[in-house]
């Protein structure tokens, strides 16, 4: 049961849809022809095991904290307001 | 032109004028500024840093090289508590929390932060007119675009308003402005310099470098700014350039050149023969010359469109108002994010997200995306194998002149396009250096991966030929 999500609810913007513009590059990339012999190169851009970071939590400063509650967009009564999330 | 970081550097140091006059001279000229190159004038945090280089001075201390040097930054950059808007109404109002690494770096080195500079919005442009700052004006003539998205950067340093600027490059939005206002503009190797805190267009070929006036600084300004950061893990280390090998003759260096970039019929006929003239200089320099087949423009632009556009549309996703950003309240969560998103991208900018989301989407993704990821492998191949034969690859900037304003935004596809010679090399995550001759809007000097040395140290040879 598979269902197409028009362009507009997967992008988030009313009335979106797809250009001309862009359509002529993608029909490019339909008709391109693809060298079978080509490798794949996807190991090379992978980043080695020794190069991850260790996964820790750092506590903000709290001038970045501070700066965070500025950039939300809303606050009442010491509260950062969300959208209503679950409808009644 | 020699390195105006050290013609600076030993004017401050000689006491010919303090750190605070020559900020307090450009921040006039920032703010009365006719090419609309600004987005926020740093005004306190400038004159903050330049007391303390004087201070510095004064107390008989010694500066560092780039200590009191003002430059201007890419409004895509952290800087904390600075507005950072990607030129975009959805981030007008947005503060960075945090300072990007390579701006760091800058900082700590006592470089001293101007502005914060106009571009097209998240990236998103050719010309720096998708902008809700109003178009970039051109530094040589006002009636042409700046070029893009770094065309405020660009602007800024032609016109003398910051010493060196530092622009983000995806397809190739340093080296096509560079080359607009006739100054130099490195795209590094991908991962040189880390992109950490730059605000992420398409992440896969994103890459942060210097916009400057000399060779010399846009070595002076990488040294700073490159290597590994933990906090972008595709960074990747690399050796200090080294301004004495990069000002010596570059021996037994072969050269290539595209030979489809120009024997087509869209390359403009003045930049064709300006570009095949530098070319015989070369030869007549006694260097060898070599002509290369390479995939031709239509495949270069649509695969870097169709990945770039995936990739947007993946990161900017995270921008629908919550948790920060211009939030419009609707009925329900849904519809907020619709009208936050619809109201507050531009046009160019809306494109792009549904290009790349419909690419991503089920029954494209086979046909289109993963095919573009299948030519952008046979792309880096190529490279690979066009470095076996030669060091060098040189190519124009772009295959026609400097558009009007107003000519570029009206036809997207003809904007895409007018990117054919610099987003393939984008693809390959190469050095690639905009020199500011050769051609009407420069010329490309291309090296392997990590051979920012060697394209510095050619281009520095073509500019005494030129």
């Amino acid at each position: 049961m598979s269902k197409i999500m028009p362009v507009d609810i997967l992008s988030s913007i009313k009335g979106a849809k797809s250009s001309e513009a862009v359509d002529k590059l993608f029909d490019v990339i339909k008709n391109a022809e693809i060298n079978s012999n080509s490798s794949n190169q996807n190991t090379k851009n992978a980043v080695s095991i020794d190069d991850l970071r260790a996964d820790v939590v750092e506590n903000s400063s709290e001038i970045t904290k501070q700066i965070i509650r500025e950039n939300f967009p809303k606050e009442k009564d010491g509260y950062l307001v969300v959208s209503k999330v679950i409808e009644g | 032109m020699e390195s105006q970081i050290q013609k600076i550097h030993n004017q401050l140091v000689a006491k010919e004028f303090t750190c605070t006059e020559l900020v307090k001279e450009k921040l006039a000229l920032l703010k009365e500024n006719k090419y609309n190159s600004v987005n926020t004038v740093l005004e306190d945090l400038a004159l903050e840093a330049a007391a303390k280089v004087d201070a510095k001075i004064a107390n008989g201390e010694e500066i560092g090289l780039l200590e009191g040097i003002p430059f201007g930054i890419k409004d895509v950059y952290m800087v904390q508590g600075t507005y950072t808007s990607a030129s975009s109404d959805l981030l007008k109002n947005y503060k960075s929390a945090y300072t990007a690494t390579a701006i760091q770096k800058l900082l700590d080195a006592g470089a001293i932060p101007m502005a914060k500079e106009n571009c097209d919005s998240f990236g998103h442009g050719s010309s720096s007119e998708n902008t809700v700052f109003g178009s970039v004006k051109n530094a040589i003539d006002t009636s042409l675009v700046a070029g893009g998205s770094s065309g405020g950067s660009a602007v800024n340093v032609a016109a003398d308003y910051t010493v060196f600027s530092i622009g983000g490059d995806t397809g190739g939005s340093i080296r096509q402005p560079a080359g607009y206002n006739k100054i130099y503009g490195l795209k590094p190797t991908y991962g040189r310099v880390s992109r950490y805190g730059l605000m992420a267009y398409a992440s896969s070929t994103d890459t942060v470098g210097p916009l400057a006036k000399s060779i010399e600084d846009v070595a002076i300004v990488m040294n700073v700014m490159s290597g590994k950061d933990p906090k972008d893990q595709t960074t990747i280390s690399s050796e200090e350039i080294n301004n004495a090998i990069v000002a010596s003759k570059p021996e037994g260096v072969k050269i290539g050149y595209f030979k489809n970039f120009i024997e087509n019929d869209a390359i403009d006929s003045k930049v064709k023969a300006d570009f095949l003239a530098t070319i015989e200089k070369i030869k007549a320099a006694g260097y060898e010359v070599q002509e290369l087949d390479f995939f031709d423009a239509d495949t270069l632009v649509s695969t870097y469109y169709t990945l770039a556009m995936a990739e947007t549309a993946s990161n900017l996703s995270r921008l629908d108002g919550t948790n920060y950003g211009n939030r419009i309240e609707d009925k329900n969560l849904k519809e907020t994010y619709m009208v936050t998103r619809s109201e507050n991208f531009t046009e160019e900018t809306k494109r792009r997200i549904v290009g790349g989301n419909q690419v991503l989407s089920q029954g494209f993704s086979d046909a289109i995306y993963l095919k573009g990821q299948q030519l952008r492998t046979q792309i880096e191949e190529a490279f690979e194998a066009d470095f076996n034969k030669v060091d060098i690859i040189l190519s124009p900037v772009t295959p026609g002149p400097v558009p009007k304003i107003g000519e570029v935004l009206s036809n997207p596809h003809a904007m895409y396009l007018s990117d054919a010679y610099t987003v393939g090399f984008s693809l390959g995550q190469l050095p690639t250096l905009t020199c500011p001759f050769g051609t009407e809007t420069g010329i490309q000097v291309t090296g392997a991966k990590n051979k920012e040395q060697t394209i510095l140290q050619f281009a520095n040879f073509l500019n005494q030929v030129k």
